[in-house]
């Protein structure tokens, strides 16, 4: 039985239950939204990388290379087009 | 069809790396795509025109049990992967169930949710912000109801097959997307659902 929940797992989530509580802290505690979006912007990128390298096996095999080439590609094409778009049509106009 | 037994079954073939690896250039697409998503999002999200705002429609519990079903689902995903390298099929299939019920009480608190909305005066013509909230979210359960039927068909074919190059493959690579879903759910958690009600 021991061998179905590996430890390496079991913390990954035991994490993963930590990161959204503390991510929940802005909506039970009154702070600035700069200081609130710190927080979510934190936890939620620790968040991920904890889902693809524990649960994810994203750097075991051979392809990791490929694999991590083509996820951050991924990853740095979603920033520029939310934070290009944030840029052009909300922030200059606030 | 060359098997090397040094590498765990889902990667034993060449074929069976390469669909991992095309996989995952995949769900690099699927980033991008859920980028496009946000950033909509972001764009409309004070456009309420006379319909509510975020902060007036979300509520908090249905949006919890949605995250910790969800993140639960992820780790009994991840059990069913470390149960089939252990070739532990029984195992594996009952870790693989218990992920696709959580996935269907996910997919029922968005339904109600989503009714929630519905009786509130939320539709998808009430206001741009409204009109993405729902394609954002709803994009989203799309995506976790196809789950549902991919994965329940991987469970038939190893019930009926039993655990092989080919079936574990399918499992592994569904894992893949099943976590993929957890990860886009923690961003609209945290910077729509959270960032609204702040």
């Amino acid at each position: 039985m021991k061998e179905l929940f590996p430890i390496k797992q079991v913390n990954g989530f035991v994490f993963s239950l930590l990161l959204t509580i503390v991510a929940l802290s802005v909506y039970f505690f009154d702070m600035s939204f700069q200081l609130g979006m710190t927080i979510l912007l934190v936890t939620a990128f620790i968040q991920a990388g904890v889902q693809l390298i524990i649960f994810m096996h994203a750097g075991e095999s051979e392809d990791k290379g490929t694999i991590y080439t083509s996820t951050i590609y991924g990853v740095v094409i979603a920033l520029f087009t939310v934070f290009g778009s944030l840029l052009a049509m909300v922030w200059g106009y606030m | 069809m060359k098997i090397d037994h040094t590498q765990p079954l889902e990667y034993s073939t060449e074929q069976n790396q390469l669909n991992i690896l095309g996989f995952w250039i995949f769900l690099g697409a699927e980033i991008m795509l859920f980028a496009t998503l946000f950033a909509s999002y972001f764009i409309y999200e004070n456009r309420v025109g006379n319909g509510p705002s975020g902060g007036e429609i979300f509520e908090i519990t249905p949006v919890l049990i949605e995250t910790f079903v969800l993140l639960t689902s992820s780790f009994t995903i991840g059990l069913a992967i470390n149960a089939m390298r252990l070739k532990r099929t029984k195992a594996m299939l009952v870790f693989l169930g218990i992920t696709l019920l959580l996935g269907l009480g996910f997919l029922s608190v968005e339904i109600y949710e989503f009714m929630h909305y519905y009786h509130v005066g939320a539709t998808l013509q009430t206001s741009a912000f409204t009109a993405i909230l729902l394609t954002t979210l709803g994009t989203h359960g799309a995506h976790v109801t196809l789950g549902l039927f991919w994965g329940l068909f991987i469970m038939i074919q190893i019930k009926r097959r039993g655990l092989t190059p080919a079936t574990a493959n399918k499992s592994f690579i569904f894992s893949l997307y099943w976590h993929f879903l957890d990860v886009v759910w923690i961003f609209i958690f945290s910077f729509i659902y959270l960032k609204g009600m702040m």
